[in-house]
């Protein structure tokens, strides 16, 4: 999960259908989606946000809702 | 001819906007700078350019976003430039697959020609405008490159997409489209298969005027069945929408193919940076030791010193050249008086501020040009959330501190609607530019020593203020959990000279603008009500109207450390516009040769005095423009009133307890 995810590792997204609707499009609007390679950044203190990258596209998003997308590790 | 300028967030829109109109818009590198359409005249004058807002696709999520759709919807649009970011073309085609779809005239500026070369991806620009059948002509919208070209291939072309259907949809949806079609027949001007596969993806603002058009009852019926024969076809499929995403996607990854070549994979020097800026523990002492280095060189180390020669120049040689030509053309002393005591000192006093102004502007616009915008918001987003916002709210806040009324607007692209008005009800207690001289005059006058240490304390409460009342309003007024925080964090992108000079500049030009119309007359108003009085003109100050008006409100002040009418007289103009307040203050403490309004002000204010009417500045109320933004943005004369009295309610108390809790602490 991504949750565990530290800054540096990698993984492939398999299911984001558990994150909100809204947050869902957002991330899609920014082509990330199911089957998208993300490369997490770094990662907030105290809870805060990641900042995660795909396709050269840096993208920060809540921890809570990183954490309900399927990742696996490649 | 109108020619409207469409393209997702921060792909250099509003860059090419300028270059192609010679106009100056808003620039700064974070997605979402342009909230509003905006219409300019091309240089060789072949027609209009409409530069509107940023946009992934014309399904809208926020108020910004919403603009675009309703443009496509209302208005004639007699050909598309779709600006695509040459380093990202994945994610972009799929608007561009939607804009073609519109079967309007279009054409593709590739820009960002050079991001994509430092990235290694090499682009085959007649391959991709074969197969979108549109011509695509690369730029570099910041240095200007390639617009002749662009310019000579709008205005030769016809750029009617050579292709009729770029994407294939599937039997189910089509047949749906050809269904719908039928309905529309005669019914709408434009693309009924555009209307269909926008109401197909679930677009709230087709639905609503195909509701117009057809019974609504029809085309929910025609949806959902829709969507059911989809998910029979397919098991994996979650929506309707998704599955038109995945179609396109489809046709993107060959257009991608064919075009595309990736030469080789560098690692960009942004995500070196960014090590830094966003890192867990030096995020926030980052950023709040660039707003204290900020400070220093606006308040002490370049500002102070630049406003004190100007200064000198003011009252020196411009007031003695002024006394001497008055004194050539036998002025009478009322007109001496007007010119001196009340235009030099009032409009004077405010130009005095001009470098500090424009210091403080300059580090705004290297914090919008360089991408840094987008970290502060991501490394503000767990404040922020505690209290019931998102980091992209700051980015409002951040702008503000400029002024309030762009802060204000930029608030549109906050998604949830409940955070938008926070946070629009929330920015003017962001000290703006025009706050800035009283705390120059007052840091000047008694905190020399830790001059830009009491300023950020000021901008800081500021923030602190708003903070602690999105809390409150979160838990009272504005109920809901809803909060949304996806941000895009644009690579860094080293600001240019010359680029930063037009922003500075074209921020700075308002202030100057406003000193010389605004303040101007506002000076000879209150002058003349500083020099006459109930018993005639040329009356002593203290029995003036404008000191008559001032004690109407004084008695209320003096618990809080200025109950003097000068004071109240001051703050309320400064309703008016909070430049202002000094500007009525140079005029009621007019005092002729050299001495200086700060020396005066040591007879009037105690220094724990002097902090608290800083901070009651801060707070007090939003100006009358910003006053009106919230208004226009709102709609709602119910917010703007309670965006005005909290502010009043919230700034007294706050004073009241600096002023009294000082002085129980034994400060004076
Ligand atoms: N390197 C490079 N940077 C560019 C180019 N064009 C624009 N920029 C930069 O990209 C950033 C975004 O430019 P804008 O013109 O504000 O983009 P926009 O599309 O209007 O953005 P929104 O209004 O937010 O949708 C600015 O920092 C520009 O200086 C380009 O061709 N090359
Ligand atoms: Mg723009």
């Amino acid at each position: 999960m991504f949750g565990s995810f530290k800054a540096g590792e990698k993984g492939k997204i398999i299911n984001i259908s558990k994150v909100g609707r809204l947050v869902q499009r957002r991330l899609l609007d920014l082509g990330i989606t199911e089957g998208s390679e993300v490369c997490v950044k770094c990662v907030m203190p105290f809870g805060g946000p990641v900042m995660i990258e795909s396709c050269g596209q840096c993208v920060g998003l809540r921890r809570k809702e990183a954490c309900l997308i399927e990742v696996e590790r490649i | 001819m109108e020619i409207a300028l469409i393209g997702n967030p921060n792909t250099g829109k509003t860059s090419l906007f300028n270059n192609l109109t010679g106009s100056y818009e808003y620039v700064g590198n974070w997605s979402g700078v342009t909230v509003e359409k905006k219409v300019g005249v091309f240089k060789n004058h072949i027609g209009k350019l409409i530069d509107l807002p940023g946009i992934y696709s014309l399904n809208p999520l926020s108020k910004d976003e919403g603009v675009v759709t309703t443009y496509f919807l209302e208005e004639q649009v007699d050909r598309l430039l779709n600006i695509l970011d040459a380093s990202q073309l994945e994610r972009n085609l799929h608007l561009t697959l939607q804009l073609l779809e519109y079967e309007k005239p279009a054409l593709i500026g590739l820009n960002m020609i050079d991001v994509a070369n430092n990235r290694g991806i090499k682009i085959n620009t007649d391959k991709l405008s074969q197969i979108l059948g549109v011509p695509v002509v690369p730029v570099v919208a910041r240095s200007g490159k390639g617009c002749d070209t662009l310019i000579e291939v709008i205005s030769t072309s016809s750029n009617h997409s050579k292709v009729k259907k770029h994407v294939y949809y599937g039997k189910v949806i089509e047949d749906g489209i050809t269904k719908l079609s039928m309905e529309l027949i005669g019914k709408t001007d434009h693309s009924p298969r555009w209307l269909a596969i926008q109401l197909f993806e679930g677009n709230e603002y087709i639905h609503r005027y195909l509701s117009d058009l057809i019974e609504p009852n029809k085309l929910v019926t025609l949806v959902s069945n829709l969507e059911s024969a989809i998910k029979e076809e397919n098991g994996n499929i979650k929506s309707l929408a998704n599955y038109i995403y995945l179609k396109r996607k489809k046709v993107i990854e060959k257009v991608l193919e064919a075009s595309v070549q990736k030469v080789s994979t560098i690692v960009p020097l942004s995500e070196r940076i960014d090590a830094i800026v966003t890192n867990r523990y030096l995020g926030m002492p980052i950023f709040l030791i660039c707003m204290y280095l900020m400070f220093m060189l606006t308040f002490d180390w370049l500002g102070t010193p630049l406003s004190d020669v100007l200064d000198g120049i003011l009252t020196g040689p411009v007031t003695a050249g002024f006394e001497k030509l008055l004194g050539v053309i036998h002025a009478s002393d009322f007109i001496h008086a007007l010119i001196i005591e009340g235009l030099i000192a009032g409009v004077g006093g405010v130009l005095v501020f001009v470098p500090q102004i424009f210091i403080l502007f300059f580090f705004i616009s290297l914090l919008e040009d360089s991408g840094y915008m987008a970290r502060v918001a991501l490394v503000m987003d767990r404040i922020m959330e505690s209290v019931g916002l998102n980091g992209k709210a700051f980015i409002p806040m951040m702008i503000g501190f400029g002024c309030n009324v762009p802060g204000i607007m930029a608030a549109r692209t906050i998604e949830t609607p409940r955070e938008r008005l926070m946070t629009i009800l929330l920015t003017p207690l962001m000290s703006c530019s025009a706050r800035l001289p009283v705390y120059a005059i007052f840091v000047g006058a008694f905190f020399v020593g830790h001059k830009a240490l009491v300023v950020l304390s000021l901008y800081v409460l500021g923030i602190v203020v708003a903070l602690l009342l999105a809390k409150i309003f979160t838990k009272t007024l504005l109920k809901s959990e809803a909060s949304l925080f996806v941000i895009e964090l644009p690579p860094y992108r080293l600001p240019q000279v010359q680029s930063l000079w037009r922003s500075t500049w074209d921020k700075g030009k308002g202030f100057v603008r406003k000193a010389g119309t605004f303040i101007f007359a506002g000076s000879v108003f209150i002058w003349l009500l500083s020099y006459a009085g109930p018993n005639g003109l040329k009356v002593d100050m203290d029995d003036s109207f404008l000191a008559a008006i001032g004690n109407l409100f004084a008695p209320v002040l003096e618990p809080i450390g200025f109950g003097t009418w000068q004071a109240a007289a001051s703050l309320i103009t400064g309703f008016l516009a909070k430049e202002a307040i000094i500007s009525t203050m140079n005029i009621i403490y007019f005092v002729p040769e050299n001495a200086s309004l700060q020396g005066l002000l040591s007879d009037f204010y105690t220094p724990l005095a002097a902090y608290s009417f800083m901070v009651f500045i801060l707070l007090y109320i939003p100006c009358l423009a910003t006053a009106a933004t919230i208004y226009k943005e709102t709609g709602s004369k119910k917010w703007t009133a309670f965006s005005i009295l909290y502010a009043l309610f919230i700034a007294y108390v706050l004073c009241l307890v600096i002023y009294q809790g000082g002085k129980l602490f034994g400060l004076v």
